[in-house]
């Protein structure tokens, strides 16, 4: 395969891997701030939808109150920024490796509570979805995904600043010929 | 110049937007219905089990009930109860904002856990139900080694009132050894040989297979006739509380 038509390829799956990954954090950061059962959206019905999160976060016993209610209140606006930050291409290669950053982080979590035997909600995609092989098995999925769309965007910004750097060399070529 | 920026309002970035935002509202549409159909059959559930006897704390219509599925010998359980419930009970179940139930969720893999929830039964239909659930909790790493869970009930109620319980608990197998699984654990856990304090267990189990339940302990807490999605395993007293309010202040 021809360099030009390698990179148009990496071009593609950088596209489609940024917005699945700015689909799924935004989905998540949704499904953990939208009202519980069937209240209607308000400030009140998001306090409490974060205040169950919370429960979540706390049932992984691994923080301390305080510290969990500060990060089930942060988290959410954390997954949405950086949806919105994905999607919007800008600074890529640090959105997808904050990205890969937070999904390793949730993993290594993840895998730690499994081997503990703790049998908890997962709390990744809002309540009511069990910590188990499969959880582990989609995140573990999620993160090599990422992890390929990071080094994609790396490859991706190298390819363009070493074209960027040849193109004036190239294009004074034909004046020391003169 | 060969440099390509992606502006972030040009016409590709907000399709991107346009596109995610769909996708992301029928996953949520898809999530909310299955959460509805749930409640929905939780709430039948509940009216036949209405025979079962009264293992519940604090006043009926407070605006928040908490339902806990336990099982007697879990640890999670007896550390639930103790650094969570127990400050609850206190708390917001004494001051009349939140209403207790107690269900059994007896797992086979605890051999005493059967016969504790027998004995919590028997204690529930003479009106003695917090005191033998909390003698129960305080002791569970007692009890567990040997199965006498019988002389800690004794020694929580009068000697009348334990008389009663006795009676109650007549036709259960009192002490099964450690090595014995509850009679009542043969047959797909339907009872065999006419305790029948069993069908109120069985009642608890059969509505924690619809929520579903699967692990103890497990909180279904419904508030203003809405119900939250089951909450497994422990979570502290804070953060508990930090949830029951902001509930209350709905």
């Amino acid at each position: 395969m021809s360099t030009g038509k390698r990179e148009t390829w990496r071009r593609v799956f950088l596209l489609i891997g940024r917005l699945a990954l700015a689909g799924m954090f935004l989905f998540a950061a949704y499904a953990k701030l939208k009202p519980q059962a069937a209240l209607p959206w308000s400030v009140a019905s998001v306090r409490t939808s974060l205040s169950m999160f919370a429960m979540q976060v706390d049932s992984y016993q691994l923080l301390s109150p305080q510290a969990v209610s500060m990060a089930a209140h942060a988290l959410p606006f954390i997954e949405l920024v950086l949806g919105l930050w994905l999607l919007s291409g800008l600074w890529l290669r640090y959105s997808t490796l904050a990205t890969s950053l937070l999904l390793l982080g949730f993993f290594a979590l993840m895998v730690r509570t499994y081997s503990l035997g703790l049998e908890i909600n997962c709390g990744c995609f809002g309540p009511g979805e069990q910590l188990g092989k499969k959880s582990l098995l989609r995140d573990g999925s999620l993160l090599a995904f990422s992890l390929v769309v990071t080094i994609c965007a790396f490859l991706s910004k190298r390819k363009r600043s070493e074209s960027a750097n040849s193109l004036p060399a190239a294009a004074s070529e034909p004046q020391r010929a003169n | 110049m060969i440099r390509r920026n992606f502006h972030p309002f040009s016409g590709v970035v907000l399709c991107e937007f346009a596109m995610v935002g769909a996708l992301a509202l029928i996953c949520g549409a898809g999530i909310s219905a299955q959460t509805h159909a749930r409640a929905q059959t939780h709430a039948v559930a509940n009216s036949d089990a209405a025979a079962a006897p009264v293992k519940s704390l604090g006043n009926r219509n407070a605006p928040i009930t908490m339902e806990v599925f336990s099982d007697y010998q879990c640890p999670s359980c007896g550390n639930f109860y103790e650094n969570t419930l127990k400050y609850m009970i206190q708390d917001m179940v004494a001051s009349g904002q939140v209403y207790f139930v107690h269900r059994d969720f007896p797992l086979p893999m605890h051999p005493y856990s059967y016969m504790a929830a027998r004995w919590a039964n028997a204690a529930a239909k003479i009106g003695k139900f917090e005191v033998v659930d909390a003698t129960l909790w305080d002791n569970q790493q007692a009890w567990s080694v040997d199965g006498n869970i019988e002389k800690f009930v004794a020694a929580a109620v009068s000697p009348a009132d334990f008389k009663r319980i006795k009676k109650l608990m007549e036709g259960c197998d009192v002490n099964p050894t450690a090595s014995a699984k509850p009679v009542a654990f043969k047959n797909n856990g339907q009872e065999d040989h006419g305790c029948m304090l069993d069908t109120y267990i069985e009642q608890d189990k059969q509505l924690a297979k619809q929520i579903p339940v699967t692990q103890t302990p497990t909180s279904v807490i419904t508030a203003k006739t809405q119900r939250y999605p089951a909450m497994p395993g422990f979570v502290t007293w804070p953060i508990l509380k930090q949830f029951l309010t902001s509930l209350l202040s709905q």
